[in-house]
C-alpha cells in the first residue's frame, strides 16, 4: 500500500533538500556563475587595471580586435595543434595501452597503473624541472643520447627553436595526459560483459571484430568522457608554456590560455583577456557538442 | 534530525558569509581620495600591524634577516610587521591578483619600474612625497630620487639601496684562452672590440656557447638591454622616457654584431637564471646577468664568493662600449604604500619606511640587501662606509660611477620589455640579415611604444 505524503511534510521535505543544497549552491554561484557572467560582461568593456579611469563599455571591440591579433591567432593556431594531435594520441594509445593490461594478474596491472598514473599525480612544476633538463640545450639527456648514437653531431636547442618547441610541449602534455585515460579504459575493459565475448568468439568472431563489435561498444560512454577531458585539457595547456617557453621562442608555442594569462595579468587588458576566454570557452563548448553528437550516432 | 541539521547548516552558511562580509566592508575603493589627505583632527589611532611583501632584493628576501630588522623596528614602534616573500616568477602576479582582491599588502619592496611607472600609475599606491624633506632630496642620489618620482610630481617609492648591473667573466677561462689580455681587471671594463676579440678567442679555444643573449623569462632583462645599448652607443628611450627608441641604428648594429659573432648565440629556451646557473656551471665563459648580489653569492656548490662551481675566479665587468666606458644599467629598490584606505596603517607604513631608510638603522636595512646605498647619510649617520669592511663591495663600488639613466620609468614598461624578449627571440631565429634584424626591431619596438 502506498503512504501519500501530506503537502505539508512534502513541503517540509523539500525546505530540507534546499537547505541541504544550499552550500554548495552558493559556491557554485559565487566561484562559477557569477565570474562566468563578469568575464562575459568584462570582454564588452575596456577594463584594465587602472583604478582612476572606469571601464567604459566598447561593445564588440574587444572580440573584432581579436581577428586583427596575429599573435592570438597564432596563439589559437597553436593550441588546435595541441589538441588535434594530442587528443586522438591519447586515447588511441591509454586504450592500447588498456587492452594490453587489463587482463593481467592483480599486482602486474597495479604495477602499471602506477607507472602510467605517476606524472599525473606529480606537480607540474617537478615533472617541469625534469623535462626541462631532458630538453637542455647544453647538457640534456636527449642531445647527449642522440649524439651518442650518432643521428645528430650538434645539440638541438628543443625549447629554443620554433621547429621543435610545439612538439616537444605537445609531448610532455602526452605523458602527463594518458595515466587517466589508462585506469578508466582499464576500468571500462574489465566490466565488459565477458559473456557477450566469449558468445561471440563461440559464434567465429575474430579478436577484431570482437573488439569493435562487442567492447567497443560498451566503452563509449568512457571514451566519450575521456575524449571531452582530453580535449579541455588541451585546450588549457598553460602551465607548461609557462613554466618552460613562456609562448616562445618567437610565438611558437604560445596558446590562448598562456595569452590571456598575458594580456591579462602582464598586460593588464582584462577586458581584452576575458573577451578572449569568451572565445575559448564557446570553441570547447563547439567542439564538446560535436563529440557527443558523433558518440551518440556511434 | 535531518531538518536540525539542515537549519544548523544554514545558520553556520548565514553566519560565514556575514563574517566574510564583515571583513570586506571597511575596505573603501582602491579610487578613494588618500588617506594621507585625512585631516589631521581625524588622525586615526596607531595601527598595531602590518603588512610588507618583498622581493629577493638580497638579503631581504631571507627569513631570519628580514625578522631581525623587523623584530627590531616592533621593539622600538610596537609595530608589528607580517611579511610574506615574493619571487620573480610569481610575485607580480600576486600582488596583482591581491590588489583586485583589495587585500594588497600595506608596504612593497621593489624597484621603481613597479612601484612608481606600474601600480603607481594606475593609481594603486599612496603619495609618499611628503617623507622627502629637503636633507633627504639633498643625501639621496640624484637618478634614484628622480625616479622615485612619477611625471605628476607624487613619489610612490622612497629608495633604500641601488646599484649597477654589470657582467661576469671566467677568469680561468679568459686566462687558458688567452683572453685576459683584452680585459682590463683593474677598472673592470673593455672596449666593443675587446670584446669581440675576447668572445673569438674563448670561442676558438674551448667551442660552444662563450655567453648566451637569454630571449625569455621575467627578469634579468637588463643585462641583454645594456649589452645591446653599450656596444656601440645605443639609446632604450628616449631622454624623457616617453618614447621607446630601439630602433636606434646603433642597436641594430649591435644586434648584427651579437648574432655573426662566434660563441654568442640567442637562446630562447633559457631565462637570466638559467644563463646565471650555465655560468655557474662552467658552460658559459661569461655571464650578462650580473650584478654585486651575484658577485657576494657563495653559488649552491658553497665553492665561494666570486667562485665558479669548481672554483673558477670570476671577475666583475662593465658591458663593453666603444670607448671602454659604460652607460651601466641601475637598480633601485625602495619601498612603497599601498592605498589600503586605512590612515592608522598608511602612517605606521610611513614609520617603517623612514626608520629602514632614513633613520641610524638604515645601515642594518642597506646591508641586508646586499646593495649600496641610495643615499650618502640618513639622519646624521655617514652611509659611504656602509661596506668599508667588504673587499668585493669596496672593488664593485668602482662601478657605480657608471651608472646610466634609469629609464624604466617609462610608460608601457611590462609590454616593453616582453616586446624587448620577443624581439630578440625573433632576431636569434631569422637569417641574420640587416633587413631581418632590423623588421624585428623596428616591429616590437612599434609594439612597445604603441602598447
Amino acid at each position: 500500500m502506498t503512504k501519500t505524503m501530506s503537502p505539508r511534510l512534502r513541503r517540509h521535505e523539500n525546505i530540507s533538500g534546499y537547505l541541504f543544497l544550499l552550500p554548495s549552491l552558493v559556491f557554485f554561484l559565487g566561484f562559477v556563475v557569477y565570474p562566468m557572467a563578469m568575464c562575459i560582461w568584462t570582454s564588452f568593456t575596456d577594463a584594465n587595471m587602472n583604478s582612476n579611469t572606469k571601464d567604459t563599455f566598447i561593445g564588440l571591440a574587444n572580440y573584432v580586435e581579436l581577428w586583427h591579433d596575429p599573435v592570438f591567432l597564432k596563439a589559437l593556431w597553436n593550441t588546435i595543434i595541441i589538441v588535434v594531435v594530442s587528443v586522438p594520441v591519447v586515447c588511441i594509445f591509454s586504450l592500447w595501452v588498456a587492452s594490453a593490461i587489463y587482463r593481467m594478474k592483480e599486482g602486474t596491472l597495479s604495477f602499471f597503473r602506477v607507472v602510467f598514473y605517476l606524472p599525473v599525480v606529480t606537480g607540474s612544476v617537478a615533472v617541469t624541472v625534469v623535462w626541462k633538463w631532458m630538453y637542455n640545450n647544453y647538457y640534456g639527456i636527449f642531445n647527449y643520447l642522440l649524439k651518442g648514437a650518432g643521428v645528430i653531431d650538434k645539440n638541438i636547442n628543443w625549447l629554443g627553436d620554433p621547429k621543435y618547441a610545439l612538439g616537444c610541449i605537445i609531448l610532455i602534455l602526452l605523458t602527463t595526459s594518458v595515466g587517466q585515460p589508462i585506469v578508466l579504459y582499464v576500468s571500462a575493459l574489465s566490466n565488459v560483459d565477458s559473456s557477450l565475448v566469449e558468445a561471440a568468439e563461440v559464434d567465429g568472431a575474430n579478436n577484431t571484430q570482437a573488439f569493435w563489435r562487442i567492447k567497443w561498444p560498451q566503452i563509449m560512454p568512457t571514451t566519450l568522457y575521456i575524449l571531452i577531458i582530453t580535449t579541455i585539457n588541451s585546450f588549457q595547456c598553460f602551465a607548461l608554456i609557462q613554466l618552460l617557453t613562456s609562448g616562445g621562442p618567437n610565438y611558437a608555442t604560445e596558446t590562448v590560455m598562456y595569452y590571456i594569462y598575458y594580456t591579462a595579468f602582464k598586460l593588464y587588458r582584462f577586458g581584452y583577456g576575458n573577451a578572449m576566454g569568451v572565445i575559448l570557452a564557446i570553441f570547447i563548448a563547439a567542439l564538446s557538442a560535436v563529440q557527443f553528437r558523433l558518440a551518440k550516432e556511434d | 534530525m535531518k531538518k536540525i541539521l539542515a537549519l544548523v547548516m544554514a545558520l553556520c552558511m548565514i553566519f560565514a558569509l556575514a563574517a566574510c562580509g564583515q571583513q570586506a566592508a571597511p575596505a573603501p575603493a582602491a579610487n578613494d581620495a588618500p588617506a594621507a589627505e585625512a585631516p589631521a583632527a581625524e588622525a586615526p589611532a596607531g595601527a598595531t600591524e602590518i603588512s610588507l611583501w618583498t622581493y629577493p632584493i638580497g638579503k631581504w628576501g631571507d627569513e631570519a634577516t628580514v625578522k631581525a630588522l623587523t623584530d627590531a623596528f616592533t621593539a622600538e614602534t610596537g609595530i608589528a610587521v607580517k611579511v610574506e616573500y615574493l619571487t620573480y616568477a610569481d610575485g607580480d602576479d600576486k600582488v596583482n591578483t591581491a590588489i583586485t582582491a583589495k587585500q594588497a599588502p600595506d608596504l612593497v619592496m621593489e624597484g621603481p619600474e613597479r612601484l612608481v611607472s606600474n601600480w603607481g600609475a594606475n593609481g594603486y599606491m599612496v603619495d609618499i612625497s611628503d617623507l622627502f624633506d629637503d636633507t633627504d632630496k639633498s643625501e639621496i642620489n640624484a637618478a634614484a630620487l628622480a625616479a622615485c618620482f612619477a611625471p605628476n610630481g607624487a613619489a610612490y617609492e622612497y629608495p633604500l639601496v641601488m646599484t649597477a648591473h654589470c657582467m661576469g667573466i671566467n677568469y680561468n677561462a679568459f686566462v687558458e684562452a688567452g683572453a685576459d689580455q683584452y680585459i682590463n681587471k683593474d677598472t673592470h671594463t673593455w672596449t666593443t672590440e675587446q670584446f669581440f676579440q675576447a668572445v673569438q678567442a674563448l670561442y676558438d679555444h674551448f667551442g660552444g656557447t662563450v655567453g648566451a643573449v637569454y630571449c625569455t623569462g621575467q627578469g634579468g632583462d637588463q643585462g641583454t638591454r645594456a649589452l645591446v645599448n653599450n656596444l656601440y652607443g645605443g639609446t632604450f628611450t628616449n631622454d624623457e622616457h616617453t618614447a621607446y627608441t630601439w630602433d636606434d641604428p646603433l642597436n641594430i648594429k649591435a644586434l648584427k654584431a651579437l648574432y655573426d659573432q662566434d660563441g654568442i648565440d640567442f637562446d630562447a629556451s633559457i631565462v637570466g637564471g638559467d644563463e646565471i646557473a650555465n655560468f655557474y656551471n662552467g658552460i658559459f665563459k661569461m655571464a650578462f646577468c650580473w650584478n654585486i648580489a651575484q658577485q657576494l653569492n657563495p653559488n649552491s656548490a658553497d665553492t665561494g664568493a666570486g667562485l665558479t662551481l669548481n672554483g673558477d675566479e670570476i671577475v666583475f665587468m662593465a658591458f663593453p662600449s666603444e670607448d671602454g666606458t659604460a652607460k651601466l644599467q641601475g637598480g633601485i629598490w625602495g619601498f612603497g604604500i599601498f592605498d589600503n584606505g586605512d590612515p592608522a596603517r598608511i602612517d605606521a607604513a610611513k614609520q617603517f619606511i623612514k626608520y629602514m631608510c632614513d633613520s641610524e638603522h638604515t645601515v642594518d636595512a642597506v646591508r641586508a640587501s646586499n646593495f649600496f646605498a641610495a643615499r650618502s647619510a640618513a639622519e646624521g649617520t655617514d652611509l659611504s662606509g656602509v661596506w668599508a669592511d667588504n673587499e668585493i663591495m669596496n672593488e664593485y663600488t668602482k662601478l657605480m660611477p657608471m651608472l646610466g639613466d634609469y629609464y624604466q620609468v617609462t610608460t608601457n614598461w611590462a609590454g616593453a620589455r616582453a616586446a624587448w624578449w620577443n624581439m630578440l627571440q625573433q632576431v636569434g631565429g631569422s637569417d641574420g640579415s640587416e633587413a631581418a634584424i632590423s623588421a624585428a626591431v623596428a616591429d616590437f619596438c612599434g609594439q612597445a611604444n604603441n602598447g
